[in-house]
Parts: C-alpha cells; sequence; structure tokens
C-alpha cells in the first residue's frame, strides 16, 4: 500500500471506509476501498476470492466503476511483498487481521451531489430532461451488464452512481459484494444505510429475490432524477413500506400473488394508488410508462434492465454512442 | 457462486449470448504473457518447469480424488504466475509449493475442501497451512485477481451450436470428445501460444473429424465464418492438435464416453492400448463408434486445408 498516497475520508461505503488517495508513481488518482478480510485456517475466504475475481471481470464495463487492482494488507506482517524465494517470509504467522484494499478509478462525483446541486445552491434548477435519459439509459446498461454476469447490486442509490462530468458519464459503485457481504441493515460505522430504493419485496422479508431488486432501485433513482427529491423517503422499514403503499396503492393478492405470505407482511391500511404523473410532473408520458413498469409491485412483472433499454421513452436517444 | 468453467461470468441462462462478445474480448488477459510463449520457445528451462508443476497438479488431483477441471484451472494460474514471475531455479520447494497453493486456489473457486492433510504420507509436498495461504496471496498478486479463468470450455457450447444436425446425442459425443482434448491439449507446450477460444474451436473441429467426418467440412466452413475465430491461428492450431492426439498411440477416443470422462482424465492417457480395448468393449457407445475410427485412421490426413 506504500504505493498510494492516501488523501482523504470520501465515504462510508456499505462494506467499509472509501478513501481518496493518489498513486505516487503515475499522480493518478483512485478511490481505495478498504474491506475488512476474515482469514480463518483456511486463508483467503473462498467466498470473497469468488466475489473479487468476478468483481474484477465485471469492470471491464465501460458503465461499471473500474477495479485497477486488489492489494491484501496482512497486518501481522512488516512487508507485505515477500518475493518467492525468500523462505522467512512464508514462515511468519498469518493471525488473521488482515484488509483487502480494492483500489477503483476516482471520479469525483455521484448522483446525489449532482442532483443536490440542482436543487438547492446558488442556481437551483431541473435536471434538462436529455441528461435525465442518457443517464438513465447509462444505468439501465450498466445494470443489465451486472445481471448478465449473474450479479445483484442490492444497494442502487444515487451516492453509488459515480459521473464523470465532462464525458457525461455515469458508472456503478458499489457492487459485487453482495454474496459474500451481506448488505447489512447499518454500516460500519452504525450510520443507517438508506432504504429508500429498497424493492418492497426486500422490505417485506422475502428470502428469493432477484434482478427485480435493482430494476425497482432504479425506478427510484429515475424519478429522484425528474423531483430532485427522493420517492420514497422512509426512515424505517415500516415507515418505508408505508410510502410506498400511500404513493402506488396497497398491494393485493391479485396484483401480486403471494403477497400476504411473505414473512413480514402485516396487515396496512388500505390505500388507492395516487397519480404517478402528478409525482413527476416534468415527465413525459413515455417516461411515465416506462417508470410505471419499473415499479411493478410483482417482481415478475416488473420490467428487465434489458427491456428497458428498448423502451419507447428512449426512441430520442442516439444509442448509438453508448 | 461456484465457478463454473464453462460458464465463467455466472451468466443468468437467458443472457449467455450476450456475455460471449465480452468473452472474445478478454480471453487475450487469462493467457500466459507474449514474451514468456516466445521464451519457451528458445529455452528449455521452463518447458521443463512447467510440465513438472503439471504432473505435480495432476498428482494431488488424483490424490484428493479432484474433478479434473479443479487440476486444469490450478494449471491455467500456474501457467500465468511463472509467466510473470522469476521461479528460482535451484529451489525445486518453490515449484511444488506453487503447485499445491494453485490447486488450493482452484479448489476454492470450484467450493471444494482441499484436504492437506492427504499429502501428509508424502513428504515432498508437505507445506503447513500458513506457507501455502502466503503463497495464495503472492500468485492472486501476480495474477491480479482475475481467477475466473476464461478457457477453452467457456467456448465449446458456442462452437457446437454451430454444428447441424443440431442432434442433442451427437453433439453430446462431440461436447465429450472435445473436452477431453481440451484437458489433453493443456500439457502440449506446442499449443499454448493459441487463444482459448481457438484452442476449443480446434477440438470441436478435431472430435467432428473423427466422429463425424461427413459433416466436418461445412462444420468446418461455418466455424470459420463466425466473426470471432482467429482464421490464421485456426488451421494452424487444429494442425498441431490433430498431431498431438495422432501420437499420442493410444485409442483416446475410448474416453469420449460420457460416463467414464470423469475418471478419465489427461493422467490416463498413459494408458496401454490392451486396457483400452478392454473398457471399449464394454460399451456398447464405443463398439458402434470404432469402425469408423478405423475408417479415419486408415485415410491419410493431410491437415486443415485437405
Amino acid at each position: 500500500m506504500e504505493k498510494y498516497e492516501k488523501l482523504e475520508k470520501v465515504g462510508e461505503g456499505t462494506y467499509g471506509k472509501v478513501y481518496k488517495a493518489k498513486d505516487k508513481a503515475t499522480g493518478q488518482l483512485v478511490a481505495l476501498k478498504k474491506t475488512r478480510l476474515e482469514m480463518d485456517e483456511e486463508g483467503i475466504p473462498p467466498t470473497a476470492l469468488r466475489e473479487v475475481s468476478l468483481l474484477q471481470m465485471l469492470s471491464q464495463s465501460l458503465y461499471v466503476v473500474r477495479l485497477l487492482c486488489v492489494e491484501h494488507v496482512d497486518s501481522s506482517l512488516k512487508s507485505n511483498n515477500p518475493s518467492p524465494d525468500s523462505a522467512s517470509a512464508f514462515a511468519t504467522s498469518n493471525n488473521g487481521k488482515s484488509n483487502l484494499y480494492l483500489v477503483f478509478e476516482y471520479l469525483d462525483t455521484d448522483l446525489k451531489k449532482f442532483i443536490d446541486s440542482h436543487r438547492k445552491g446558488p442556481n437551483p434548477r431541473p435536471l434538462p430532461p436529455t441528461l435525465i435519459q442518457s443517464f438513465l439509459y447509462q444505468l439501465c446498461k450498466g445494470v443489465a451488464h451486472c445481471h448478465s454476469h449473474g450479479v445483484l447490486h442490492r444497494d442502487l442509490k444515487p451516492q453509488n452512481l459515480l459521473l464523470d462530468k465532462d464525458k457525461g458519464i455515469l458508472k456503478i459503485a458499489d457492487l459485487g459484494l453482495g454474496r459474500a457481504f451481506t448488505v447489512p441493515l447499518k454500516s460500519y460505522t452504525h450510520e443507517i444505510v438508506t432504504l429508500w430504493y429498497r424493492a418492497p419485496e426486500v422490505l417485506l422479508g422475502s428470502t428469493h429475490y432477484s434482478t427485480a431488486v435493482d430494476m425497482w432501485s432504479v425506478g427510484c433513482i429515475f424519478a429522484e432524477m425528474v423531483r430532485r427529491q427522493a420517492l420514497f423517503p422512509g426512515d424505517s422499514e415500516f415507515q418505508q413500506l408505508l410510502h410506498i403503499f400511500r404513493m402506488l396503492g396497497t398491494p393485493t393478492e391479485k396484483q401480486w400473488p403471494g403477497v400476504s405470505t411473505l414473512r413480514d407482511w402485516h396487515v396496512y391500511p388500505q390505500w388507492e394508488p395516487q397519480n404517478l404523473p402528478r409525482a413527476v410532473p416534468s415527465l413525459s408520458p413515455e417516461g411515465v410508462d416506462l417508470l410505471s413498469l419499473m415499479l411493478k409491485y410483482n417482481p415478475a412483472d416488473r420490467i428487465s434492465a434489458k427491456a428497458a433499454m428498448e423502451h419507447p421513452y428512449f426512441d430520442s436517444l442516439d444509442k448509438s454512442q453508448y | 457462486m461456484e465457478f463454473d468453467l464453462e460458464n465463467p461470468f455466472t451468466s443468468f441462462e437467458e443472457h449467455q449470448s450476450d456475455t460471449l462478445l465480452d468473452l472474445f474480448a478478454i480471453e487475450s488477459d487469462h493467457m500466459p504473457s507474449h514474451n514468456f510463449i516466445q521464451y519457451l520457445k528458445i529455452t528449455d528451462f521452463y518447458v521443463s518447469l512447467r510440465q513438472e508443476a503439471v504432473s505435480l497438479a495432476l498428482q494431488i488431483q488424483f490424490s484428493c480424488n479432484f474433478e479434473p477441471f479443479i487440476s486444469y484451472l490450478a494449471v491455467t494460474y500456474l501457467g500465468r504466475f511463472i509467466s510473470r514471475q522469476e521461479i528460482p531455479q535451484r529451489k525445486p520447494w518453490v515449484l511444488r509449493l506453487l503447485a499445491v497453493s494453485c490447486i488450493s486456489l482452484a479448489a476454492k473457486m470450484k467450493n471444494t475442501h482441499f484436504p492437506l492433510s492427504k499429502f501428509q504420507g508424502d513428504q515432498e509436498l508437505i507445506f503447513d497451512a500458513q506457507t501455502i495461504h502466503r503463497m495464495e496471496l503472492l500468485i492472486l498478486d501476480a495474477l491480479n485477481w482475475r481467477m475466473r479463468s476464461i478457457t477453452p470450455f467457456s467456448f465449446l457450447c458456442f462452437f457446437i451450436s454451430l454444428f447441424e444436425p443440431k442432434d442433442p446425442p451427437l453433439t453430446q459425443a462431440l461436447k465429450d470428445r472435445a473436452t477431453d482434448i481440451v484437458f489433453r491439449a493443456h500439457s502440449e507446450i506446442k499449443l499454448l501460444e493459441f487463444k482459448p477460444s481457438v484452442i476449443a474451436a480446434s477440438a470441436v473441429l478435431l472430435s467432428s473429424h473423427e466422429l463425424f467426418p461427413l459433416q466436418f467440412p461445412s462444420f468446418k466452413t461455418s466455424i470459420l465464418s463466425s466473426d470471432y475465430v482467429n482464421k490464421e491461428d485456426l488451421p494452424k492450431c487444429f494442425d498441431t492438435m490433430q498431431e498431438m492426439v495422432e501420437t499420442d498411440g493410444c485409442e483416446s477416443i475410448l474416453i469420449t464416453l460420457s460416463s467414464s470422462r470423469t475418471q478419465f482424465s489427461v493422467v490416463d492417457y498413459k494408458c496401454t492400448k490392451s486396457e483400452s480395448q478392454q473398457i471399449t468393449n464394454s460399451s456398447i457407445t464405443t463398439t458402434t463408434m470404432m469402425p469408423e475410427r478405423r475408417e479415419i485412421k486408415r485415410r491419410k490426413m493431410n491437415g486443415f486445408l485437405q
């Protein structure tokens, strides 16, 4: 890790701290994501091995933040890079304390900051509709890429979508460690993990969820770009469900077979669906239609990322540039 | 999320065609370095080093009764590691440690328990767990954690899908035979320079040449007309592979039998002809294939462009 100079802590990823750092040799800015690795008698845990190598493969997409390299730091060792011919290095004990640094390309802003800058500050203004369209298309493309590789993100939110403002590129971050490191309700520092983008089946305790959970989040993010504020800003799992039900109506067995048998289903007030276009007043009818397909209650009915890319909402977009 | 060599991206089924292009695009990242391949041609040291490591990996696979994919995967790591990292000539234990550690990593990728205690009787392969785990980290570092190796197995289904007629028993036979050739090809130094997709295409073609010679010409045409495969390398690879199979001195076709495939891995290619013959007679499938095979053998094979 001597290769990098840590500049500042830029955030708490879902799985650990993130630092902005500089590669001392090249001057390149990077994001260092520190993950604690539980080394047991098996050495590197097989799950971590499989998932980091999957992340390595996924980051080949332009719409996924690039994983530049992986550095393992064993805090019980002085040197972290013994040469293979120094027998003494192998004899050193390895008592389980170790960290994995995932070194990612650095981007200086994310969609949350970008939306915030359009809501408050000196010059509040809506996001240009063509930009929303372009960002949403890139997001769907990145999500389709993850899904085609068998990976669910499970924690898509504006903070996890990094932007290259000059090039107008959106990249998905903080993904891939989904299974070895289950998504916690609280992060390392007991900061509450946001629930705003969480799909109803997850909130209701379904254990067999699939790619549709990410498409729900995409829908919430789409609406938020249009509204410049969150669509469902709940502060507990229960409140989160109430926000959703109030807007879309309390789900029925007819709409979503099996909903009332989900683990955390309770009796809820019976709300009628509200008028979705009113929640996103500046969105075109095609946009509203796509949004409603992303926010289908029944995960089986929810639109896939690949199908979303073919939706008429994107007809006016020049797809050849992506 | 076990690693499947035939589907390295763990794609959901409906997406597999989407990831195919990615596979062709990045397969070169999963090969030994280009310089190393050039180097192999001028020095014997690495050739014998690699052969020794391969045989160690097979030995471990055998004592642990692992599926052959584990040692295959381990050998891909091994090959990439020694192409990037100097191995000290006078410390033979390093190579043994490397082989054990690569097997350990491959077993983890395949979600298989690696019983270190199995080697208690084998002095040469005893290393304590911590030593192996340190070595694992060095390997991960050298390979930049790209452990989902793209291998010829990742491409077999694609090339077989170009075969006509699309008759499941035929395509299964083709796949089984091609799988065996790919396993066998791994210890052939002359084939190291070819990309995984080219190895896969050659193995599938060679299988069709052996099993379904009538379909071979049209199959060859459709593989050559596919956009992704390297048309210059394919004939070279095919010829080298055919030479390899021809000089095996063993009716390797027997290993095609899907039922026996898991037991008959590369190690078994040393089997004597009479042993193979016995197995042949015990199987209906093979017996029906034998005349066809002999027919091919009688013909003089003049290579790919024939």
